[in-house]
């Protein structure tokens, strides 16, 4: 089996995202080969994800005076920056029919596992976090997201952070910091890390994308064929989706009906105290941050944080998630119990929902937490 | 009346589009279908975050998207399981979509559609007795493709 492959470089937002929604939805129809683009966006742009209220999310003045654009993209999950230090990763296959793809379906899991092996290659100890993350000692490395077009095409995006300049990011991301600090900076990078980082050593881009064609052509058993860019008939779907989607008002700064909102519980165990703030999409818990005082493995925590994004915020629904870490995890909670991390969880659900008629809420970025650094 | 196949509620009164998992009943005295989406439809795409529906009066085409979502799983579109006119949207389901996930065939509804060409397209939906056959090849594929466990 052969899948294409396509590199490309300083591209535009609106370009970047109509081609992939474009071979989204032709591979679903069997008019283009299954396809990895591997290609960087021009330095710097700002993309929310599908659903994001932009205004929230991003600082439009910031980017505006800054010559940052600003796009939505057709994958869920947070604000991102990408520019010329991270590396776009499109994977759109067939999501019906032949089933020579199946294995390519498995959702998450697989598809993240040709990023894992390029990530391994070149010494990073990376891992899958579900639902939606690639982690290295539970700081987040890549970003995932699926998208299924109306064709059944399914794409696979991921944002994989060779470099970042996080005040950049900091400055562009309407984030919960209300100022932009040392302590600030320090503390998202307790949660991130970036390849280069990782490698204490400058890497070329075009190293990183070498290695991660070779993860995907592994992971799925095909050869990968460089293509000399997109056909015609693409480019002309592509343009005509920029001028009818990507590069229209109404695309960018659509709003949603279901409101964000935060909201925070503090509760004091014999084992400390146990801080956490959630942020929330209506009834869905969006990102969750747990800290405090209390003494606990930092990747239980983040297992944690993980499995509680992007979660139903039912109580039964909470306590069973929380519920099966524990089971497996306990021993690194020290001497919390799962109910009083349920009591806390859902005490800051409450508070949010009570928010959410309240006020708007802050927002927070796609590799940013509510809250600070878990001590 | 309901009609429990692999755990997943499919009641056996209602027809099915057999990709798209959207679930169509018909209002025997205006003709006009409720659409939503059914639970193994759902359970590949986990708990909705947003929804967008279509406008009331927009004409859609079956096979193209009525609204869009935001799912635990991924984002996608909600597809028409039949052409016509678009003639009621349920905006409780997109204030609050978890409604769909906690009530797919009563509350959480999400179009009605006028339908402009019945009798040939609900030929090519699934019923009654092709029921059982089809939900168990459907959650056959689901798990092979990783959509559900």
């Amino acid at each position: 089996m052969n899948w294409r492959l396509i590199t490309d470089d300083n591209v535009s937002p609106s370009f970047g995202l109509a081609a992939d929604d474009v071979l989204a939805q032709r591979v679903g129809m069997n008019q283009s080969q299954p396809t990895l683009r591997l290609y960087t966006y021009r330095s710097h742009c700002a993309l929310v994800g599908r659903f994001q209220n932009i205004e929230n999310e991003i600082r439009i003045e910031y980017c505006r005076e800054n010559g940052i654009a600003t796009n939505r993209r057709p994958t869920g999950g947070g604000a991102i920056i990408m520019g010329a230090d991270q590396l776009g990763v499109a994977l759109t296959i067939p999501g019906r029919g032949d089933d020579s793809y199946s294995h390519a379906r498995e959702l998450m899991g697989n598809f993240s596992e040709g990023l894992v092996r390029g990530l391994n290659q070149l010494g990073v100890e990376a891992k899958f976090r579900r639902k939606n993350d690639i982690e290295v000692n539970s700081k987040k490395l890549v970003g995932l997201g699926i998208y299924r077009a109306p064709s059944g095409g399914l794409l696979f995006h991921a944002s994989l952070l060779v470099d970042l300049d996080i005040e950049l990011m900091l400055r562009v991301l309407n984030t919960p910091f209300e100022k932009i600090s040392d302590k600030e900076i320090d503390t998202v990078a307790g949660r991130i890390t970036t390849v280069r980082r990782e490698l204490e050593n400058w890497i070329a881009l075009d190293e990183v994308r070498r290695v991660i064609a070779d993860g995907f052509a592994g992971a799925f058993d095909l050869s990968l064929l460089h293509a000399d860019g997109f056909s015609r008939d693409e480019l002309d779907d592509i343009a005509k989706l920029e001028n009818e989607k990507y590069l229209t008002d109404d695309w960018v700064y659509q709003t949603t009906s279901v409101p964000d909102s935060n909201g925070s519980a503090k509760v004091k165990t014999e084992a400390g105290l146990i801080d956490v703030s959630v942020t929330m999409a209506g009834g869905t818990i969006k990102a969750a941050f747990i800290g405090g005082d209390f003494f606990a493995e930092e990747s239980a925590v983040a297992d944690l944080e993980a499995s509680l994004r992007w979660h139903a915020s039912q109580p039964e629904k909470v306590a069973a998630t929380i519920g099966k870490i524990f089971q497996s995890r306990k021993s690194q909670f020290s001497g919390i119990q799962p109910e009083v991390m349920v009591e806390a969880v859902t005490k800051a659900v409450s508070r949010a929902r009570v928010a959410e008629s309240q006020m708007r809420a802050d927002p927070y970025g796609c590799y940013v937490n509510p809250g600070g650094a878990h001590e | 009346m309901s009609n429990q196949t692999n755990s997943y509620e499919i009641p056996a009164d209602l027809a099915y589009d057999r990709e798209h998992h959207m679930w169509v009943q018909v209002d025997s005295a205006s003709g006009d279908v409720f659409v939503g989406i059914d639970t193994l439809g759902l359970a590949s795409l986990g708990d909705l975050a947003y929804v967008t529906l279509k406008d009331v009066g927009k004409s859609v085409k079956r096979g193209e998207s009525i609204g869009t979502l935001e799912a635990a799983k991924m984002t996608g579109d909600l597809i028409a399981p039949v052409s016509g006119t678009i003639v009621a949207r349920n905006d409780a389901t997109v204030s609050n979509p978890g409604l769909v996930n906690q009530s797919p065939y009563v509350d959480g509804w999400m179009v009605v559609i006028k339908p402009s060409d019945w009798e040939n397209e609900s030929a090519q939906l699934v019923s009654g007795d092709g029921l059982p056959v089809w939900v168990e090849s459907e959650v056959k594929r689901y798990k092979n493709q990783g959509w559900i466990d």
